[in-house]
């Protein structure tokens, strides 16, 4: 008994001593940092639902494709000009159907082997064959011919003016065809299901792009290192480590710790609380946003949504006070499902905010005491806005017309899912830009027939919602360039502000935060956040 | 006892196949669409994209084919592909047990040293200002949010003062060490890496201390609890009168019969901590199984799903079986029991 009390009191006490001692080790060590050069760390929450060019479709995905992956063009750092990538050089025929590129023959990929008008042909149609999220890009392909190794024509079904931007996506990044294959990859039209390589992806990469993948664990970091034998201008830094941090106050300290050199997903109120000078803080116009949408022909709504009820519960929207509400004020209205800067919304009409005007057209659809409505919504913050905290917001402001709104957060899985099918009357969402052009916008909220929301809004059986103006309108655009697009494309903004389907409500800043000795950080709108622009001091 | 193990070693598959069968039928009929993760909420509408990817994951057969299909797997060692990873199940859970065990075991050791000293304190000095300060301690372990702990944790010690590193396992910037068994501290000792082994170490103060409070404080409540019961019987009257010293009376005689609760809500804690240390796996970027549980159930991952709860069933399983052999081992009555 004795000997078992002595082990008992020694063992509690070994034990106090070792955590002690632990404790005296780590902190005799503390501050000391191990090896670091000009690699940088990036902390950010992954969204990352593969690496392979021809699956993936996330915003990090972006910013790995674009870092790995090079593309035929690309975007300038205005946001609005395709300047070359592997394509020097490229024609585009009258009637807009087609596209001739001409490859610069000093591109190589990372291995070595020359890119050719091969790789470029397979990496498309395998794009298209693998029905990945990303292959509505490849819709309008029709056929690609091989005219010689770096010169190749690309006809598409129907006009395309905005084939050039969908080709400067990131998702269009060009593989190494052979490399692929050699794993299981490949681009017949039964890729779905035979094309086997998504795993060899997660621990490879087959690009020509100024960075190649070194390691990726998922859910804790993304490793990639500077392609030495870069065929362009070299990345600046030695390596990028994505480290995923779901949290955003979490990456704000890793910034203020040094553990980290940039944080992009810091949200306004949160950078408004950080005072460190090693710290800059840069807002930027996003082309994000948030809106709330109605589906008049989805069940549960205890009223038809009318054209007035959907304007009047549009008008009682105070829309200034959700940007203040939500992102302390970093933010800016947006008028149509089109973002702002985006061909066709310059001079588009902000929203407006008329609780009187709401009453009355309440009054006049026969409702004027109002009536209670569920808003199902995706429980998340997305782009630093907090939606369950919109959602309260909009509670708020439609109560004062008697509308009364019952909130039902859900995961994002089970709102992305009701919102096809059953269906949801009234929602929130949020959208992000592939590539720069406005035919992604018009393709997926504009009113017409097979279109993700005209199919959910009833077009063809909602009054006022018949579809036929807005496609032609639609297929004006895409057959035409400058002005004359900007014009289409302003028509389809303006419809889309008087059908009242779609609401954007917050289009927020971006906050770029990083450290001092950080430089070359600017936001794209098809590539996120170019990683090899950036330098380390 | 020997008969006892063995007998719960044999029900053990038996057990896993019924909570096999639960998860897998329960996840089919949970509200939500695991396409999202697959190819993403824009593809859903697209029926072509969508038929592809079901036939892809095998979502075109049904729920007793997918089963049946999956229990075959799984006696084949095959937990299935993950939807959200792309990975094998067994590699994920592979790469992620280690690291939440490791924060475990440290945060185990920290709750229950700490929590089992405090209780002792707390009923010796019963009503004093000693006991209400431990009290106090351990209350405000079981109360104070993780997440909020863990933040202010990281903004004071790594953050303001630099005494400690921020978020992970290592510092991000250094080559980790081979993978052999997955324990950061062990592999690095085995690489011969003793700066690793430092570093690591130094990554797991915070999170096992904040971890390791909230173990605190259900520990010591409950030793405390029953100290006071065990203080206050004949045997321990008995030994005072017999001239022994307090220390031996609380340690030797007293604290070894007051444990056996506390055995039981150690065994239990260590076993939801496994895939309930999510809040501070995410405020400390911790790659583990609470994390990952959490990221799967979101998303719908049924693979991954009953992947972990295999693995949490397990934990469950074996650490009731601990718990057994340790009572068997503080208590005699016990091991003649059985």
């Amino acid at each position: 008994m004795m000997a078992t009390g002595n082990i008992w009191r020694r063992g509690l006490f070994s034990a106090a001593s070792l955590m002690i001692m632990g404790a005296s080790a780590a902190l005799a060590t503390a501050g000391a940092a191990r090896a670091a050069d000009s690699e940088i760390v990036v902390a950010r929450a992954m969204d990352l639902n593969s690496l392979d060019p021809a699956r993936a479709y996330c915003d990090t995905c972006q910013i790995y494709l674009s870092a790995v992956y090079d593309t035929l063009l690309t975007l300038a750092p205005d946001n609005k000009t395709i300047v070359p990538d592997l394509a020097t050089s490229w024609e585009v025929s009258p009637d807009v159907t087609t596209f001739t590129f001409h490859l610069n023959p000093a591109a190589t990929f990372s291995d070595g082997t020359p890119v050719t008008a091969t790789d470029v042909q397979w990496s498309l149609e395998r794009l298209k064959n693998i029905k990945g999220g990303a292959a509505y890009l490849m819709d309008s392909l029709k056929s690609i011919d091989i005219k010689d190794p770096h010169t190749l024509v690309i006809t598409t079904k129907t006009p395309n003016s905005e084939f050039l931007g969908i080709l400067s996506a990131t998702y269009v990044g060009i593989i190494n065809s052979k490399l692929a294959m050699a794993h299981g990859a490949n681009d017949a039209d039964t890729a779905s299901t035979t094309d086997t390589a998504d795993t060899w992806f997660l621990s490879h990469s087959a690009g020509s792009g100024a960075f190649t993948l070194q390691s990726y664990k998922a859910d804790d970091a993304l490793r990639l290192k500077r392609n030495a034998s870069y065929w362009g201008k070299k990345a600046q830094v030695s390596g990028v480590i994505i480290k995923q941090t779901a949290d955003a106050v979490t990456q704000a300290q890793m910034l203020q710790s040094g553990a980290a050199d940039i944080a992009m997903q810091i949200d306004p109120d949160t950078a408004k609380t950080i005072h460190d000078a090693n710290i800059v803080f840069t807002t930027v116009p996003s082309y994000n946003y948030v809106y709330a949408a109605f589906s008049p022909i989805a069940k549960g709504s205890p009223v038809p949504l009318t054209h007035d009820v959907r304007e009047a519960m549009a008008l009682a929207i105070d829309y200034k006070g959700a940007i203040d509400f939500t992102v302390g004020g970093a933010g800016n209205l947006q008028p149509s499902a089109i973002p702002n800067g985006f061909p066709g919304t310059a001079d588009l009409p902000a929203p407006v905010t008329d609780v009187a005007k709401a009453k009355a057209l309440l009054a006049k659809a026969g409702y004027p005491n109002g009536f209670k409505i569920g808003l199902e919504f995706p429980a998340m913050d997305v782009y630093g806005i907090d939606i369950s905290l919109l959602a309260q917001k909009l509670q708020q402001d439609l109560a004062k017309i008697n509308v009364s709104l019952v909130l039902k957060p859900e995961t994002f899985n089970v709102w992305a899912g009701d919102i096809d099918s059953p269906g949801v009357p009234f929602t929130i969402g949020f959208f992000a830009p592939d590539y720069f052009g406005s035919a992604q916008y018009a393709q997926y909220f504009g009113m017409m027939a097979g279109m993700p929301w005209g199919k959910r809004a009833g077009v063809g059986t909602t009054p006022g919602l018949d579809g036929a103006a807005e496609l032609a309108t639609f297929n004006k655009a895409l057959a035409a360039a400058g002005p004359a697009q900007e014009a289409a494309y302003k028509e389809i903004g303006l419809q889309m502000i008087a059908d009242k389907i779609i609401l954007p409500i917050v289009s927020p800043d971006l906050v770029l935060a990083y450290a001092k000795d950080i430089s070359g950080m600017r936001y794209s709108a098809c590539c996120n956040l170019p990683l090899a622009e950036i330098v380390k001091h | 006892m020997l008969r006892v193990i063995l007998k719960r070693l044999i029900l053990m598959p038996f057990l896993i196949l019924g909570i096999v069968t639960a998860t897998f039928v329960l996840a089919q009929f949970t509200k939500g669409n695991p396409l999202i993760s697959i190819i993403g909420a824009r593809a859903l509408d697209n029926p072509d994209i969508v038929a592809a990817a079901k036939a892809r994951w095998g979502l075109d057969k049904s729920v007793p084919q997918r089963y049946l299909i999956y229990v075959d797997n799984l006696a084949h060692g095959d937990l299935g592909t993950s939807f959200r990873t792309k990975q094998p199940v067994l590699d994920d859970l592979a790469d992620r047990l280690p690291a939440t065990l490791e924060l475990v075991i440290c945060a185990m050791i920290v709750g229950a040293v700490t929590g089992i000293l405090l209780g002792v304190i707390s009923a010796q000095f019963r009503d004093t200002p000693a006991d209400h300060a431990a009290r106090l301690f351990a209350l405000l372990g079981s109360c104070v949010p993780m997440f909020w702990l863990g933040l202010l944790a990281l903004f004071v010690f790594s953050v303001q003062t630099h005494l400690l590193p921020g978020p992970g396992r290592l510092d991000i910037r250094s080559d980790p060490p081979n993978t052999v068994t997955g324990f950061m501290l062990i592999d690095t000792l085995l690489a011969g890496d003793w700066d690793g082994f430092v570093d690591a170490f130094r990554h797991l103060i915070l999170p096992s201390l904040v971890l390791g409070w909230s173990v605190t404080g259900i520990v010591a409540r409950m030793v405390r609890a029953s100290m006071l019961d065990v203080l206050g019987q004949d045997f321990v009257t008995m030994a005072r009168a017999k001239g022994a010293g307090e220390g031996r009376v609380l340690f030797n005689h007293a604290l070894r019969n007051a444990l056996i609760p506390a055995l039981t809500i150690l065994g239990f804690t260590f076993a939801y901590l496994i895939t309930g240390s999510v809040l501070v796996e995410t405020i400390f970027s911790w790659p583990g199984i609470g994390s990952y549980a959490v990221d799967a159930a979101r998303s719908l991952d049924y693979p991954a799903i009953t992947g972990v709860t295999i693995v949490g069933g397990l934990g469950f399983l074996i650490a009731n079986l601990l718990t057994d052999i340790a009572y068997a081992a503080v208590d005699p009555r016990m091991r003649s029991a059985a």
